[in-house]
């Protein structure tokens, strides 16, 4: 017995005998000497089990062990046992266990088919957004978070908006080449980044086949849907499976969060985004709500834009073709001439009321309107007339308190010659300028009256854009007066040479030569530099 | 123990209750699920403990580890410790800002035995974390622990939106 008590005595100075316990039940001992630090130790632990130190999480009479500290400070002696945790992978996730590991095949092969061409919905998503604030820029995608959430939201919520988006000859042209959308994401340097730690998201965007079929999801909401709803099954199905966590973490941490990160362009560490995890965590559950209760609001706010209420109902005849066809096959006598005035006063209201909606779609409808020759005809044969311009502006309220309170305003719209001026193609166009940078200056205003779904107050804003428009028109030309022509370029086209900095085309002089070339005309001259650049 | 003539039923002291739980503790019976051990080696009362939960698979608690105290006075185990969460977990029988598990809505602490031990109370609490009220609760965010699943699921989800 007491060459036993000695042998004791002798291990123990050694190295203590420590029992581990493990989560699912198992258990086992390892010798390690008590000055140890918990991080060595956890090193010892790895060479007895399969869980990496990383990932181990051991725990001690209520204590969670910290790496730093010694076993003995913490009051471990031998024969005393320490709980082991399987913790998270750590971020690098360079340790973690091979990939599919227990994951069943097929989920996995659907995960990674549907995962790229969704993903690259939301990078379209933004493009879209971008495109719907400045009128098609496309350099400034990964703009500030607010402006693009908004854009975002406003998107989501008009189908009509992103497939009028998708048709227009600009976007076609751009979606048409692949090279060009492949130079637009490389020029924000954190996409250049992920694609280069990525070659497969590389080869997506390289791929003019997934580019359609994302243009096609983007276009399609219910393709949309659909396509999200299976995406939402299959990482339900990854989630239940043994490893699906760790699978899906993986993912995330590879291909979404730096996607996420240069998207906002906040990528300085996983702290900072957080709380953009949160704001759109909560953007994503506003856009559920959105899209049902947005579309008894767009008719309420039809109804309400309409100031027309004594005539019977009349179809737009600026809100399409077979109007258009429908109005120009009418006879004129002079009540048709009264209701075709009536009419055009509430065209005038649509295209201000579509323009809250985003001002591609603006732009989209007064191009229209202008290519329209019976239209314009209609429009001048409505100018050309005094009374009729009297009975138009008597009409609205609002506008006849404005021009009884400015008799100069008044006299202007009586002048032919002002008139004239006002119809021309190239005034129009220096018009859509001007209403486009009010409609962004107006952009939180905007946002108001739809939160509250009021129609009053959407037409009170549209009444306010009128009438602003009108007074800086007043303001820029005077008595009839038409603007000097020998104005500098930089003033002349301030307004223009704004929109396209913020669209992204930084070069002030190619862009002042784009807008020269184009009398003024923002989109001429974004597809002119575009034309450059491809 | 001499028990010869003796009619009524043992009664432990104390200390020696409390130096039982201490070794049971060190030696780590059980489940492994729980781990109890005394807050200050140095207080020859015995009264601050420390204890931790892992929480339950299948639940919103898997994969966190909850750190608790417990303080055990003079009267205990006739009348039960005061327990409370370090950890910020979001149950129907913990108070949200101080962590204080309250003994109307905790039956072990709100009917005390005096047979139940610091053991018994963490595996009931880990018991609750599995009950149905309890299994699907959002959890807060906390920055000590792993990150959390479900947040970045949600991001996920935005992001492909």
């Amino acid at each position: 017995m007491s060459g036993g008590d000695g042998e004791e005595a002798a291990a123990a100075a050694a190295a203590a005998t420590l029992h581990i316990r493990c989560t699912n039940g198992s258990k086992l001992a390892v010798r390690a000497d008590l000055g140890l630090s918990v991080g060595a130790f956890k090193a010892i632990v790895a060479e007895s089990c399969d869980v990496p130190a990383p990932q181990q999480r051991l725990i001690y009479k209520g204590r969670i062990l910290k790496d730093e500290q010694t076993l003995a400070s913490y009051g471990v002696e031998t024969d005393h046992t320490i709980h082991m945790v399987r913790g998270a992978a750590p971020p690098p996730a360079s340790t973690a266990p091979p990939a599919a590991n227990n994951v069943t095949p097929a989920i996995n092969a659907t995960t990674a088919s549907n995962s790229p061409a969704v993903g690259f919905g939301g990078l379209l998503h933004g493009l879209g957004g971008s495109g719907s604030a400045n009128s098609g820029g496309l350099g400034s995608f990964g703009s500030g978070l607010p402006e693009l959430s908004q854009m975002q939201q406003q998107l989501s919520e008009n189908p009509t908006l992103m497939r009028e988006i998708m048709n227009m000859p600009l976007m076609q042209n751009i979606l048409n080449s692949p090279d060009l959308i492949r130079n637009i994401i490389m020029n924000n340097p954190q996409m250049r980044e992920i694609v280069d730690r990525n070659p497969d998201l590389a080869h997506v965007l390289n791929d003019p086949s997934i580019l359609r079929q994302t243009v096609e999801a983007a276009r399609n909401p219910e393709l949309m849907r659909e396509m999200m709803r299976n995406t939402d099954r299959a990482m339900s199905n990854i989630e239940s499976s043994p490893e699906g966590f760790n699978m899906l973490r993986r993912m995330y941490e590879t291909v979404q969060e730096p996607f996420l990160n240069a998207t906002t362009m906040a990528g300085e560490g996983d702290r900072s985004s957080n709380p953009f995890s949160a704001l759109l965590g909560n953007h994503g559950s506003n856009q559920a709500r959105d899209p049902a209760a947005n579309s008894p609001t767009t008719t309420s706010e039809s109804t309400t834009g309409s100031p027309a209420p004594n005539t019977n109902p009349l179809p737009n005849p600026w809100s399409t073709t077979a109007g258009a066809a429908q109005g120009a096959t009418r006879p004129s006598p002079v009540t048709n001439a009264r209701s075709a005035t009536a009419g055009g006063l509430g065209g005038l209201s649509s295209t201000d009321l579509g323009g809250m909606l985003g001002g591609g779609s603006d732009t989209s409808f007064l191009s229209q309107v202008l290519q329209n020759p019976t239209m314009m005809q209609m429009m001048q044969n409505i100018m050309s007339n005094p009374q009729s311009m009297n009975q138009l502006l008597n009409i609205n309220p609002n506008v006849r308190n404005m021009m009884e309170s400015n008799t100069q305003l008044r006299e202007m719209f009586q002048n032919p010659e002002f008139v004239r001026q006002l119809t021309s193609p190239e005034t129009l166009q220096q018009l859509i300028s001007f209403q486009q940078s009010l409609m962004s200056q107006l952009g939180q205003q905007q946002a108001g009256p739809e939160r509250t779904q009021s129609g009053a107050g959407a037409g009170n804003t549209n009444l306010n854009n009128l009438m602003s428009m009108f007074s800086g028109l007043g303001a820029g030309g005077g008595l009839g007066v038409p603007s000097a022509p020998n104005v500098p370029p930089e003033e002349l086209y301030a307004t223009q040479l704004a929109q396209l900095q913020e669209m992204g085309f930084f070069d002030t002089q190619e862009n002042i030569r784009a807008l020269i070339a184009t009398a003024g005309n923002v989109h001429a001259a974004v597809e002119r530099l575009l034309g450059n650049i491809g | 123990m001499g028990s010869e003539g003796s009619a009524g039923v043992v009664v432990v002291p104390r200390n020696f209750r409390l130096l039982e739980e201490l070794e049971r503790g060190e030696k780590g019976i059980g489940d492994g699920t729980v781990s109890y051990g005394m807050d200050d080696a140095d207080d020859i009362y015995m009264r601050s403990w420390t204890g931790t939960i892992i929480g339950p698979p299948n639940t919103v608690h898997e994969g966190r580890i909850y750190q608790l105290k417990l303080f055990c006075d003079t009267d205990y185990p006739d009348r039960p410790p005061t327990v409370r969460f370090q950890t910020r977990i979001n149950m129907s029988c913990v108070n949200q800002e101080t962590g204080m598990v309250e003994p109307s809505l905790f039956p072990m602490l709100g009917n005390w035995q005096r047979e139940h031990t610091m053991q018994d109370i963490l595996i009931g609490l880990k018991k609750e974390m599995s009950a149905p009220q309890n299994r699907r609760l959002h959890q807060p965010h906390d920055g000590n622990e792993d990150q959390r699943v479900e947040q970045k699921g949600l991001s996920l989800r935005c992001v492909i939106m």
